[in-house]
């Protein structure tokens, strides 16, 4: 009797996960936002996930079947049955180290495309343009853009733009942010983008994304950086071209506000 | 069942009662909220201090209890409204149709309701609401009770007096107390770890503003200190605070500031009654009897301590009449800057538009940092790094004949501010054209650098500071007019 009862409690424990699995997503308890991933690498990124999360589907299933048998054809044997203990099995041993060899390399080799277009410098994108310069510090993002027509320099310029938590890029094309750090170590994350690079002291590291759609998303720190952490918090917005080359020439032109003539100024 | 696992059983039991315990350790009645009160307060004798306290706990409550003070000039926030019909209702109650003020939208339901003008003015407790039905122009306001009194066509009200401030404060608890404390006294938890240190609101005093010389903060200048916070400082950006919530926010910020502010006055007025003073005093006394006694050994032997602090609260006694104009005067001498400081004309607009930004108008800067006439070396030094000479001198406390114990430049609140270095770019007050030329018109208020405009400097003297300034962090100084960056393009 006992053993029936914890047959079904691993039974169902595992029904249960799966279960709860498949309704996340209706219930916003999936990935943030849409479910969705909004960049071109989030999408591919995405899509290695549910490759894995399907090959660990099966395995966890198969686990859990032929644990649920073994244990309720235990369960059933009377008691006086004596159990039977076996030492070493040639064959199961390396069938169950090979085939797990093998999908791990298949794996390690399937995503290496997008490992290698996401982090090695010689697979990004051609036509790809720095935008911004991202500085962490505790507790926000500093942000610097190149003037209108300009391209961003290591070194900043009379006439670059700064915004504070506010990252604008234009969206359907490749941009990259250069990040840094001021102080500590952050992550620069925007989880609706599935985009997450950790800023370290001392180093300029360049991150690419392309946005596939307009909207604002959560721009946020993904790495415990000291007691403001949890509020180090600023928005991406995405924009057309138009909108992006409208927003900077304004932000410029605010930026270099001489306090006359407000509002009409003669270019 | 066996005496070990009773002793098992037992450790569990405690466990589990210790677990629950540290769970619990913390939970229980907070300690009451309040509102700090300033050293000088702390330091007046009883009676004085007695007074204060009152007058200030009066105009202005607690943390839990906020008093809203018609006379300063705070937007309180709530409905405003003025009575069009009146109408008892059946089984108690009375139905008013009211008209909306300017500017406001009547909420879908209110706590109260306080009465402006007409037969229920003085009532002490507001009306209570039973419901509302919003309209376009005209609305219906339920009360919970017949009104006797019963209130005229033409009466003014306000439903839910004091929104705004509750909102602000709750906004302010959440994102602004732990840094610059409940009172704004710029000590809160988190404080200790920052430098500089969250501003003191209690001072009326904010440094970054756009305002003229000697004056209140604006709105939104706060607004533009709270959206894009303070580089080089603790102070956060709070971009995606919601409109209102920060509208809010600044409201209670500026409460908050005349709080500190009245405290301060009527502290400044009740000086003499102060421990410091006293202490002076017989301090004083007792050094003339000693010349005199030299000459004149009858001579009059100076007043005890206890004799001083009875004669000072016999003093405050005697005050009583003027104790109402002190106030009186406090609260009006406070009003009036606040109420000025968002006016347009009160703004530093310059009167000629950036001074194109060439070599020429840097040089003549330049010519300008390092003339008698600004004296920007002697703080910011000659290579605009922030070390002149000005920061190896001992400073005296604003106020008062002495210095301060450390060489530096102190700020009115006793902190060291070392002169900026000009050459990193940063700006606190903001980077835009126009914030540099008002920080150098009015100064930074409240520190030792100095407001430069009107009298001082031209408007177009001032531009080429600016250009000058702005230049720094792109070039060495001394290459700085023989080789101007190229990539300049703000002259326009
Ligand atoms: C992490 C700590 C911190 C928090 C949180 C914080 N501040 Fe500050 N704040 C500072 C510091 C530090 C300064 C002083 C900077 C300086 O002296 O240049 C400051 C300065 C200010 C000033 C003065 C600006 C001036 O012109 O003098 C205002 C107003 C202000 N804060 C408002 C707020 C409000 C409102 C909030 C909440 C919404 C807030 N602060 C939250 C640290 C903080
Ligand atoms: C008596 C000393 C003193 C003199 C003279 C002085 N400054 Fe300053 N200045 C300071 C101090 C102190 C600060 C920093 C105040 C603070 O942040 O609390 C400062 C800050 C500044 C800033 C930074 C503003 C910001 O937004 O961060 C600029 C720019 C500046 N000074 C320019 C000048 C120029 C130009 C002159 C001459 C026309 C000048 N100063 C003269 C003491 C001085
Ligand atoms: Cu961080």
């Amino acid at each position: 009797m006992e053993g029936r009862f914890w047959t079904l409690v691993f039974v169902i424990f595992a029904a249960a996960a799966l279960a709860a699995c498949a309704v996340a997503p209706a219930y916003q308890l999936w990935f943030p936002g849409s479910g969705e991933a909004l960049s071109t690498i989030g999408a591919r990124i995405d899509h290695l996930f549910y490759v894995i999360l399907v090959v660990i589907a099966v395995v966890f299933v198969g686990v859990n079947v032929a644990l649920g048998y073994v244990l309720w054809r235990g369960a059933k044997q009377p008691s006086e049955v004596k159990a039977v203990y076996s030492h070493g099995n040639q064959t199961l041993e390396v069938v169950w180290t090979v085939i797990p060899g093998v999908i791990l390399l298949a794996l390690a080799l399937y995503q290496m495309d997008v490992w290698a277009s996401f982090r090695m410098r010689e697979f990004y994108p051609q036509d790809m343009r720095t935008i911004a310069e991202v500085t962490a510090r505790q507790f926000e993002w500093r942000i610097r853009y190149a003037a209108p027509d300009k391209t961003l320099e290591a070194d900043p310029h009379p006439d670059d733009v700064y915004t504070v938590n506010d990252l604008r890029v234009p969206v359907n094309r490749p941009v990259a942010i250069s990040l840094r750090t001021e102080d500590v170590q952050h992550a620069f994350f925007v989880p609706e983008l599935r985009i997450k690079q950790d800023a370290l002291p001392g180093k300029r590291i360049p991150v690419w994304f392309e946005v596939t759609r307009p909207g604002t998303y959560d721009l946020v720190c993904a790495e415990l950086c000291g007691w403001g952490h949890y509020k180090m918090k600023g928005r991406l917005v995405a924009l057309s071209e138009e909108d992006y080359a409208a927003w900077l020439k304004q932000a410029f032109e605010d930026q270099f506000d001489d306090g006359v003539g407000e509002g009409e100024k003669s270019d | 069942m066996n005496s070990a696992s009773m002793t098992s059983n037992r450790r569990t039991v405690s466990l589990v009662s210790l677990g629950l315990s540290l769970l619990l350790c913390g939970c229980g009645d907070a300690p009451k909220a309040r509102f700090s009160w300033s050293k000088e307060t702390d330091d007046l004798t009883p009676m004085a201090n007695a007074w204060v306290k009152r007058a200030v706990l009066q105009n202005f409550g607690t943390p839990n209890e906020l008093v809203a003070w018609e006379r300063l000039p705070v937007e309180y926030g709530g409905f405003a409204g003025t009575v069009t019909a009146v109408e008892t209702v059946e089984g108690g109650g009375t139905k008013l149709t009211v008209k909306r003020g300017e500017g406001t939208t009547a909420p879908a339901s209110a706590r109260q309701l306080l009465w402006k003008s007409g037969a229920r003015v003085d009532e002490a407790e507001p009306d209570g609401v039973a419901s509302i039905v919003a309209g376009e122009t005209e609305s219906t306001v339920l009360m919970a009770q017949r009104l006797d009194p019963v209130p005229d066509v033409g009466d003014e009200f306000v439903l839910n007096p004091g929104n705004r401030l509750l909102d602000g404060r709750r906004s302010y608890l959440k994102n602004c107390m732990h840094c610059h404390g409940v009172a704004g006294d710029g000590a809160g938890p988190t404080a200790r770890y920052l430098n500089p240190l969250p501003r003191d609101f209690r001072r009326g005093v904010m440094k970054f503003t756009s305002t003229r010389p000697g004056e209140r903060v604006s709105r939104d200048d706060l607004a533009r200190t709270i959206r894009d916070g303070i580089p080089g400082t603790y102070m956060p950006s709070f971009l995606l605070m919601a409109p209102e919530e920060m509208t809010a926010v600044i409201e209670y910020v500026r409460w908050l500031s005349m709080r500190g502010e009245f405290e301060k006055r009527l502290n400044d007025e009740l000086k003499d009654f102060s421990r410091t003073a006293i202490a002076e005093q017989g301090k004083n006394a007792r050094l003339e009897y000693e010349a005199a006694v030299k000459n004149d050994p009858d001579a009059e032997r100076p007043p005890t301590a206890d004799e001083l602090a009875t004669r000072a609260e016999e003093d405050f006694r005697g005050m009583a009449e003027d104790l109402e104009f002190v106030f009186v005067d406090a609260g009006d001498l406070m009003a009036g800057p606040w109420e000025r400081a968002d006016a347009t004309d009160n703004i530093i607009t310059p009167s000629i538009a950036r001074v194109a930004d060439t070599p020429e108008s840097r040089e003549k800067g330049r010519v300008l940092y390092l003339s008698q006439k600004t004296k920007c070396y002697t703080c910011h030094g000659s290579t605009g790094k922030g070390d002149g000479p000005a920061t190896e001198d001992f400073w005296a406390i604003t106020g008062s004949s002495e210095t301060y114990p450390e060489r530096g430049l102190h700020d009115e609140w006793g902190h060291l501010v070392p002169p900026r270095d000009l050459t990193r770019g940063q700006y606190r007050g903001g980077r835009r054209p126009i914030d540099v030329f008002r920080r150098l018109y009015a100064g930074i208020k409240g520190t030792p650098m100095p407001a430069f405009g009107g009298t001082g400097l031209t408007d177009e003297e001032i531009w080429h500071l600016v250009n000058y300034v702005m230049a720094m962090p792109f070039e060495g100084p001394s290459t700085t007019t023989a080789n101007p960056s190229p990539t300049v393009a703000t002259s326009r």
